[in-house]
């Protein structure tokens, strides 16, 4: 019979997953919509990711620009220096760098908050006077995480544009003109489009999984940081599948 | 409610003032925290083994649900076969906008020893075994087990802190190992047989391009990583305040750090390692 609960609880806590996230869908229409709730989960979100935004996006494309402007040194087109930024930080650096900090930062930061609600009873109380936490606590969330994702998708590529454009015409000489020019050679509209997709989806596949986590804390202290290091390590895995997948389906698509 | 009357002249100043200096005193404690559990690691060597041998099963299997799907190996070799998958999609489509889809090998065998898989193993080390560490230490904080063992005369940074940061560099080496394959095997599967490359095109590339030195360099990388990541996540788990809710904010703070510091190591050992010029042999 051990086996059998040793089995069972996964399962559970797969269906349990999925029985929110389509609570959270089928609620997201409803009326009354949190208004309050989603402006404060906003800005909670956006307050704690900014500064590691900052932190990762800055020396991940420094990093990245340089490795490439060697290479293309070497190959003698150092002028190409602008697309390979463009390339890199557009496609590649932004959405790996939005996934770590909804993934590290939003989504424990949101865990750790639900976990410590659940732990104190306040879901419980709510359910009490006939509110719908998923409705009063969840909808919001997942929508100003989502919300949230796509404006730090646009910061990460905005610091990445600058600081390659930095990197490449100060430190590595290169002309700021041949730079600008060939910013859109590689990366359009469609390569754009797919890095904002990419970025919605990050944030509410980690929000799905961080409310998830936090509504079903039990067991003290060691529960909740439970929680919060189940909720790192499923996004992480979440969001690099649906990384990976959104990527070659985008270069599907622009082809 | 009225706001009540400030004791001091200046109350705005003085809350600003307060919170540089407790900013400032707490790198000051942190820093002392790192000293203390450096310097303790030779004392649980020799007398808080058992405790190593025990962390070192936990942290490579994992703990609680994280068990069920494989654990910490499994859970990092996932990340760097994804990641390796996406070098093969994105290398292999923006190298054949330039018809030179043959060196996708060349960037496998540059661009994953140097800072992908590093980089992955390092973020997979923070979410798995740090913050499973700093929950654990969070918890034994608020239960007062901590205080219970100082009270039995045990070292508690010793035992606690210095052992998590030898487990953790000596369980990062056969991770990093099943890491590098991933990333490898993820880029030659994607590019020869998803995206159709004969396998002799792909292996040419990527041996004439790894560089065995490079490959040491990387596990030297990473073992400095592990370092820097046990240490702010076993602080953050040691230093836990504010019941129940305290030990998750705890391990959300700690995974934002840690993942700030494997990004600064990733960039300052890379460019302190292959310095200004990549050192690659392009042209034999």
């Amino acid at each position: 019979m051990i086996s059998s609960g040793a089995l069972e609880k996964p399962v559970r806590a797969i269906g349990g997953f999925y029985a929110m996230a389509l609570d959270t869908l089928v609620l997201l229409p409803q009326r009354p919509f949190a208004w309050r709730e989603f402006l404060h989960q906003s800005w909670f979100v956006a307050r704690v990711s900014v500064f590691p935004t900052l932190m990762l996006a800055i020396p991940l494309d420094m990093l990245t620009v340089f490795t490439i402007n060697v290479l293309l040194v070497e190959f003698g087109a150092a002028d190409f220096s602008g697309s390979a930024a463009a390339q890199a930080t557009v496609v590649e650096i932004g959405p790996v760098v939005t996934v770590l900090v909804v993934a590290g930062a939003g989504a424990t930061a949101m865990c750790a908050d639900l976990g410590a609600r659940t732990i104190r009873e306040e879901l419980d109380a709510m359910r009490v006077m006939g509110i719908n936490p998923i409705q009063a606590l969840v909808v919001p969330r997942v929508l100003a995480a989502t919300f949230v994702a796509l404006l730090l998708n646009g910061l990460v590529t905005l610091i990445g544009l600058a600081g390659g454009f930095f990197f490449t015409v100060f430190i590595q000489h290169v002309p700021a003109g041949a730079f600008a020019a060939g910013l859109t050679l590689l990366v359009g509209l469609p390569e754009l489009i797919t890095g904002v997709v990419k970025a919605g989806l990050f944030g509410l596949a980690a929000s799905l999984i961080a409310c998830y986590q936090g509504i079903s804390v039990k067991g003290g202290p060691q529960g909740v940081g439970n929680a919060v290091n189940e909720t790192v390590v499923y996004a992480f895995i979440a969001l690099f599948v649906i990384n990976t997948i959104a990527t070659a389906v985008g270069v599907k698509a622009t082809m | 409610m009225s706001e009540p009357v400030s004791r001091h002249r200046v109350p705005r100043l003085r809350r600003t003032v307060r919170s540089w200096v407790d900013g400032w005193n707490r790198i000051g404690t942190q820093t002392q925290f790192y000293r203390k559990t450096l310097t303790s690691v030779g004392d649980a060597l020799v007398n808080y083994r058992v405790e190593i041998w025990r962390l070192i099963a936990q942290m490579s299997l994992g703990t609680g649900a994280l068990v069920l799907i494989g654990g910490t190996v499994a859970i990092v070799g996932f990340l760097t076969l994804s990641v390796g998958a996406l070098v093969a999609v994105q290398g292999y489509n923006s190298l054949a906008g330039i018809g030179v889809e043959a060196l996708t090998g060349f960037t496998s065998a540059y661009l994953n020893v140097r800072f992908i898989a590093p980089l992955i193993a390092g973020v997979g080390l923070a979410a798995t075994i740090g913050a499973g560490a700093t929950a654990q230490l969070g918890a034994m904080r608020i239960n007062d087990e901590i205080d219970a063992l100082e009270v039995m005369a045990i070292r508690a940074i010793a035992y606690l802190a210095s052992t998590r940061i030898l487990a953790g560099v000596i369980v990062v080496i056969p991770l990093y190992c099943v890491a590098v394959l991933m990333s490898f095997l993820a880029a030659r599967v994607g590019t020869t047989a998803i995206y159709g490359q004969s396998t002799g095109v792909y292996d040419h590339y990527f041996g004439t391009f790894l560089q065995p030195v490079d490959l040491i360099w990387s596990f030297f990388q990473v073992i400095v990583m592990a370092i820097a990541v046990m240490l702010v996540h076993t602080y953050y788990g040691y230093t836990a305040t504010g019941g129940p809710a305290g030990v998750g904010e705890a391990v959300g703070r700690a995974v934002r750090t840690s993942l700030i510091v494997v990004v600064f190591v990733t960039l300052f050992t890379s460019l302190a390692i292959y310095g200004q010029s990549g050192n690659f042999h392009l042209s034999g």
